[in-house]
């Protein structure tokens, strides 16, 4: 069935969740692709994988549901974003990561924005004072 | 912004919605605000604010939009989620068809053709190259900003329409990076035009850049433009 292109479209659609999935899906700016659910991480992210797709497409994460469309990649862990971008074969389910000292144990995203972004600060004094109008 | 650039920009004519408030805010905000800017960080308090190293009252100098308080001011609910949500909708055309000027000046402009091109595709975000500044709402500079360029670059930003960002591409850009010391060279774009996006590398990958325009549509949607314009 699912060498015919409507079949594949059939089923698609239906491993995607139905219609009502589908839509979900295709409303936070997902593709409708079929894969083999490969793992999924800490933090409720999928894994997919399906080398019928070329190389770069073969692999594609699902970002966890609760968080709609305000996912960032910066949510992918870094033992998944090796696997994910092609660096290794091996998942991390399959190979468990070696724990070096340098990686950090908690993962974060990227918080820039929000109230727990990170700022940086100078250890100098300003060189330049800028000009203050004197107005107010 | 297909439709919405010429809608929005015929909608800030009548003065309803003013694309973005906030580089015409007036520094009346009132004492009890957090420190937002240069200016109203020196009125606040009579610290030695020249001695003052946080980054904290740079940030968000060009777009940051604050509520001014008024005395006896009561929130209304129904009509802050009603104001909330058409923030929400235009936020949502805004974003979701940011047109890019691009304004490939060296190395990085290479980078920003990969973004376009099928690997990276740019248009599956609605990013489209406009050749004109009259019809982009955002800004690519990519490259290094030399003094010689430096006035084409104001006065291509300045013919761009109100709701407009600039994403400063690559170290030359950011701030000089390797031309930093070259007499010829502005260090850093954010020098000539407010700067929303800094995208770091020499030059950044497409996948940086991508990352970057993401970041831009992650601004805009965060904007609160007309609960602003409400509350004042």
């Amino acid at each position: 069935m699912a060498s015919t292109i409507r079949g594949r479209f059939f089923q698609t659609l239906k491993e995607s969740g139905g219609l009502r999935g589908s839509f979900w899906k295709i409303l936070r700016g997902e593709d409708l692709k079929i894969g083999a659910l490969v793992g999924e991480d800490r933090h409720g992210n999928k894994y997919y994988e399906n080398d019928r797709f070329f190389l770069a497409r073969n692999r594609w994460v699902q970002y966890r549901a609760d968080r709609y469309w305000n996912y960032d990649a910066s949510m992918v862990p870094p033992e998944w974003h090796r696997w994910l971008h092609n660096i290794t074969d091996d998942p991390p389910t399959k190979v468990p990561p070696v724990p070096r000292k340098f990686i950090w144990k908690e993962h974060k995203e990227n918080f820039t924005g929000s109230n727990k972004e990170y700022v940086p600060f100078s250890t100098t004094t300003k060189k330049i004072h800028e000009w203050v109008p004197p107005s107010h | 912004m297909a439709v919405s650039a010429t809608m929005i920009s015929r909608l800030a004519m009548l003065g309803r919605f003013s694309g973005l408030p906030v580089r015409t805010l007036p520094a009346a905000c009132s004492q009890s605000q957090p420190i937002r800017c240069l200016h109203e960080q020196k009125n606040a308090s009579t610290q030695t604010q020249s001695q003052c190293t946080s980054l904290v009252p740079y940030r968000n100098q060009s777009t940051s939009a604050a509520p001014a308080k008024k005395d006896g001011f009561k929130l209304n609910n129904a009509a802050d989620f009603v104001v909330a949500k058409a923030d929400d909708v235009i936020n949502w055309a805004r974003r979701s068809s940011l047109w890019p000027m691009t304004f490939g000046l060296a190395c990085c402009a290479v980078e920003m053709m990969h973004f376009a091109a099928p690997r990276y595709d740019m248009d599956r975000f609605g990013v489209v190259f406009r050749a004109s500044p009259r019809q982009s709402d955002v800004m690519i500079v990519a490259g290094t900003l030399t003094n010689k360029m430096a006035p084409a670059l104001r006065k291509v930003y300045d013919q761009m329409p109100e709701p407009r960002w600039v994403i400063s591409m690559g170290s030359c850009a950011n701030g000089g990076g390797y031309y930093h010391y070259s007499y010829a060279v502005v260090r850093g774009c954010d020098r000539i035009v407010p700067v929303d996006i800094y995208v770091p590398g020499c030059p950044p990958t497409a996948e940086a850049l991508l990352y970057g325009v993401l970041q831009l549509q992650k601004k805009i949607k965060r904007a609160q433009n007309i609960t602003m314009w409400y509350r004042k």
